[in-house]
């Protein structure tokens, strides 16, 4: 083929230049690469052998067979509140109140975190800068360590999961709202300045008009996800259907842990379904 | 208004105005015209300080724009209104919204958070609309409108700031030959019979010889004639545009004919929307 080119005194296109036997930097990323797995193979260890198949199935026949007695109050002392059932919607309700006290807070911030508002003079580049990295920061900080400084803080339970949820958030929020800030279209403030109104009546006028629905699809979209996170918390120690289901399992009681985690499984499919649906009628 | 050796360089360099200097008289209907990136926009920009000027001043009834601040140059702003291309409204508020945020600058900040304007203002804002002819549209939403509707909204907005300038930045560079018309007709309109003085850019030296009284030409930052539309010949046309250039004609109201063709187009284009909105409302 590149004997077409040369015939022709062309130059000879690279990708028909280069042999893929012979190229050394194809070859040099396969010998790299498997070097690097072969590495990781020996020093994790990880040890297949002692899998038990038999012992598996049995623990999986127990989990689709579900025990109903969970979504019962057991005794006088137990109300609605302590069944599974109850359990999840005090988790939904945990997600919810996350996300609420997360808006409550990132969405003043949002704005401060926006170049387009933020450009004018150095003060207020200089708080645009920080406020990005605070979003930065929390946000890198995955919620299931959260929770767990959190518990610190507050002890196992409820408080201990919302408050991490929330923190999270605030990051995921205050990202997604300042980026939805930077892209409005100019125009309208420019022509709202224009007036000689001032930078405040901008922004209530110009921009809010702007963002109200990419604000209101973003915010659905982070309750689907901490609803969705909620019940994982509670593994750490977050409260909620997770530290039930945490129990369970410790209690080898796995017929309860399977009605648990099959719960968690419909209430996670419903909200992406609504929220999907809320968010595609925004649009 | 004066403007004195005003001078504009962009950041990355570009020399956008150079030395420019004008008077322009209460009244006029000045066109600026020349090639994109001539300053057009810079110079219009700069007199309600949009954009900052780096050098030079501009004496608007005897104050100094470049140099009021805060507060006074909000105050300043008030009395010179600006309608766009891209007619800058917000395009999910309704065009009754959209006209009343033109007197943002003259109340408090309560009644834009509240959203009670005051009766005055309502009233204002439906007898400005009245005057541009959109007063059935008040309550759609602005980017429900044609183009020219919505240039005719900015047009009611700006009008709201009872202004005694109306800057336009190439008001009707996004709109076709028949739509251009009526936008510049009210524009003609409130500089003939409000006195407004009118500083309006434009694409088209056909429209500028219909409308303006005066025409100023910018290339390169620098002004390259200044002087009536009439003045405006083969050899100066070259000296602006380039020698390469030719001067298209834009269905404008030179011969009976043509004028009689634009006005059958704005007539079918009125033909074709109410037809729209009725198969809309079934």
């Amino acid at each position: 083929m590149a004997e077409y080119f040369r015939s022709r005194n062309l130059p000879v296109p690279r990708e028909l230049e280069r042999n893929f036997l012979t190229d050394w930097r194809r070859l040099g990323t396969i010998v790299v690469v498997m070097a690097v797995l072969y590495i990781g193979l020996q020093i994790t260890g990880i040890d297949t052998s002692r899998a038990n198949l038999g012992y598996w199935f049995s623990v999986l026949g127990q989990l689709v067979n579900f025990d109903f007695s969970i979504m019962t109050p057991q005794n006088e002392f137990e109300t609605f509140w302590e069944t599974a059932g109850g359990q999840m919607i005090v988790t939904i309700f945990l997600g919810i109140i996350a996300t609420a006290m997360s808006i409550v807070i990132a969405l003043p911030l949002s704005f401060l975190g926006a170049r387009n508002i933020m450009t004018g003079n150095p003060i207020t580049a200089a708080i645009y800068g920080i406020v990005r990295v605070i979003f930065t920061v929390v946000r890198s900080i995955d919620v299931l360590i959260v929770v767990i400084l959190s518990s610190i803080l507050f002890g196992l339970g409820n408080a201990a999961g919302v408050f991490a949820l929330a923190f999270h958030n605030i990051g995921v929020l205050g990202k997604l709202y300042s980026e939805a800030i930077e892209g409005i279209d100019p125009g309208p403030g420019e022509a709202i300045t224009a007036t000689g109104a001032d930078r405040f009546q901008v922004i209530w006028t110009a921009v809010l008009p702007q963002i109200v629905n990419p604000f209101i699809s973003f915010t659905i979209y982070r309750l689907d996800a901490n609803v969705r996170l909620a019940p994982i918390l509670g593994l750490v120690g977050g409260g909620g259907i997770g530290q039930l289901l945490f129990f369970t399992i410790n209690l080898l009681q796995y017929r309860k842990a399977g009605l648990i985690i099959f719960l968690i499984i419909l209430t996670v499919a419903v909200m992406d379904f609504v929220s999907a649906q809320v968010r595609r009628r925004l649009i | 208004m004066r403007i004195e050796h005003l001078s504009k360089v962009y950041p990355n360099g570009t020399r956008a105005l150079d030395d420019v200097s004008l008077d322009i008289h209460r009244g006029e209907f000045v066109v600026l015209i020349g090639l994109s990136g001539s300053g057009k926009s810079t110079l219009l920009r700069c007199i309600n300080r949009l954009v900052e000027p780096t050098s030079g001043r501009i004496v608007f009834d005897g104050v100094d724009m470049t140099r009021v601040r805060g507060g006074e140059l909000r105050r300043m702003r008030r009395r010179i209104g600006m309608i766009f291309q891209q007619f800058n409204l917000v395009r999910r508020s309704s065009v009754f919204a959209n006209v009343l945020s033109g007197r943002l600058g003259s109340r408090p900040l309560w009644r834009t958070l509240a959203m009670r304007p005051t009766t005055d203002d309502v009233a204002l804002a439906f007898e400005n609309l009245g005057r541009v002819g959109i007063v059935d549209k008040a309550y759609s939403r602005a980017d429900a409108l044609s183009g020219g509707q919505q240039q005719r909204v900015g047009i009611a907005r700006a009008l709201m700031q009872r202004p005694d300038v109306m800057l336009a930045d190439e008001p009707v560079a996004s709109l076709d030959p028949a739509t251009s018309h009526s936008v510049m007709k009210y524009l003609e309109e409130i500089n003939r019979k409000d006195g407004i003085t009118v500083v309006c850019s434009l694409h088209f030296l056909s429209l500028a010889r219909r409308y303006g009284t005066r025409v100023i030409a910018l290339k390169d930052g620098r002004v390259a004639f200044d002087g009536k539309p009439a003045e405006i010949d083969e050899r100066r046309f070259k000296e602006i545009y380039g020698e390469d250039a030719v001067e298209v004609e834009i269905g404008v109201g030179a011969t009976a004919e043509e004028r009689a063709a634009a006005e059958a187009a704005i007539a079918t284009e009125a033909a074709m929307r109410a037809h729209l909105e009725t198969l809309d409302t079934h």
